[in-house]
């Protein structure tokens, strides 16, 4: 058994219903459904902070008109990502770009796991959609003031920031404008509490996401593989 | 309430920082100071659902204007509302309406003892704020198709409306007209994640609420202008 394998954030796993609504599979049915009868060129796959920002104006003004797709979950961890990949998401599409944003909510795992986690994300993206980039969305800072999670997130953004440039289709991109203040809070104007980015905090992440998915677009549209 | 002792869901009790970054409280020691600085005529309290209205525009545009505070946390059930508001979420501020918003997260209670823990919230607006008139909102069906949870959430605002004639100046705004399809089920347009509300979800619920606000804060007595005259 090969080391990426005992990790519990690269393991496929489907989020346990504990609350007992079935929400979890229900988005997710809705993902693989929706799929079918749209041709994104852009998916964004991830957690609440992707789900959140389909939630705002943002969105409409700056993705919808880039044919993109929002399958933002819960509080899904890569583990959840990873099969909910592997479980349909992606065998109706055929993106251009794929925007990944995951890991501030895998509860008990190391920087590595996680790190770990989104490298197999990769992987299973790069297998099952060969033609598609991936833009991953450095992890932002949380909690109002310094804390481990912070630290942690941290640290995920530098082992990727490692181990990106050896992968041909992905990239890193860190959108965070300087969320954290000198004094080393965070305000809630930009995450209301302290995770979840305001309808204020998602226009200071956004134009940099935008600015770079037309980037990879108009390259893609001039390559003469495409 | 005799049972209040064994009823969990009417304790106090602060939330586990579970993730370790301690947001819980930060959010809650913020609350505190805005109760400091500012002076709110209507107060809304409760979990998620409270906490994502702000982040639309019709918080700006229908409650902005009535001094409105927004103390929701979210995740929060009953007993950690309970805490909040014995520990300065209710001190410094003399609102007249208070927006009670709360119970869809008692996931370890029954109906019985989340509509007892809204009802010691009541008690303890009563208590510490007696002026207030109290809004509560009726708990919203969940999940894409029918499920346990919608029958205990419909459960809890059948209870409480059942206890409505002891509890004075409570109105209880039932603001489910018609999330549940024909076929059982909620759509994402209303709810993104089948809890959480999309803007097209919270117009159809903040309407009926801002008119039964106006209408509580018509009827409110203007002390100001009284000692003033
Ligand atoms: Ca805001």
């Amino acid at each position: 058994m090969s080391e990426e394998e005992q990790n519990p954030a690269a393991i496929p796993t489907p989020m346990s219903d504990v609350q007992g609504d079935g929400r979890w599979i229900s988005m997710h049915n809705h993902f693989v459904s929706s799929s079918k009868d749209k041709e994104p060129e852009v998916v964004f796959i991830g957690d609440s902070n992707v789900q959140i920002m389909h939630q705002f104006e943002v969105w409409r003004e700056l993705f919808s008109p880039l044919h993109a797709l929002n399958f933002g979950g819960l509080s899904d961890g890569t583990q959840h990502v990873l099969w909910r990949l592997e479980n349909g998401e992606l065998d109706h599409v055929k993106p251009k770009i794929i925007v990944l944003w995951v890991g501030t909510y895998n509860q008990g795992h190391s920087a590595e796991q996680i790190a770990g986690g989104i490298l197999a994300i990769i992987r299973c993206i790069h297998h099952r959609q060969p033609q598609a980039k991936v833009i991953v969305l450095a992890l932002l800072p949380r909690g109002k003031n310094p804390n481990p999670l912070r630290n942690r997130n941290l640290q995920v953004n530098k082992l990727l920031e490692e181990a990106l440039p050896a992968l041909p289709s992905a990239f890193l991109l860190d959108a965070d404008p300087g969320f954290v203040h000198s004094d080393g809070t965070i305000s809630h104007h930009d995450m209301y509490d302290y995770l979840h980015l305001s309808r204020h905090g998602y226009t200071r992440v956004c134009p940099t996401l935008h600015r770079t998915l037309l980037q990879f677009l108009e390259a893609t549209n001039t390559s003469p593989d495409q | 309430m005799s049972q209040g002792d064994t009823n969990s869901a009417a304790v106090p009790h602060v939330a586990e920082d579970l993730h370790g970054d301690d947001r819980w409280l930060s959010q809650h020691n913020r609350f505190v100071l805005d109760c400091k600085d500012k002076e709110p005529d209507v107060l809304f309290v409760g979990d998620s659902l409270v906490q994502l209205m702000q982040q639309y525009e019709v918080w700006r545009e229908l409650f902005s204007p009535l001094h409105a505070l927004n103390f929701g946390i979210g995740g929060d059930t009953t007993r950690h509302v309970l805490w909040r508001l014995q520990n300065g979420e209710l001190e410094n501020i003399r609102p007249k309406v208070i927006v009670l918003w709360i119970g869809t997260n008692n996931h370890e209670n029954s109906a019985e003892e989340v509509a007892g823990g809204v009802e010691a919230i009541i008690k303890l607006i009563n208590t510490l704020q007696p002026q207030a008139k109290i809004i509560v909102m009726g708990l919203l069906p969940r999940g894409e198709k029918p499920n346990p949870l919608r029958e205990k959430n419909a459960r809890v605002n059948q209870i409480i409306r059942s206890w409505l004639p002891r509890l004075p100046g409570v109105q209880l705004l039932d603001v489910d007209n018609g999330f549940v399809h024909s076929d059982g089920a909620i759509s994402r347009h209303d709810m993104f994640d089948f809890l959480h509300l999309t803007a097209s979800g919270y117009a159809k619920v903040c309407r009926p609420l801002y008119e039964l606000i106006m209408q509580l804060l018509e009827e409110t007595p203007e002390e100001k202008q009284v000692t003033l005259a």
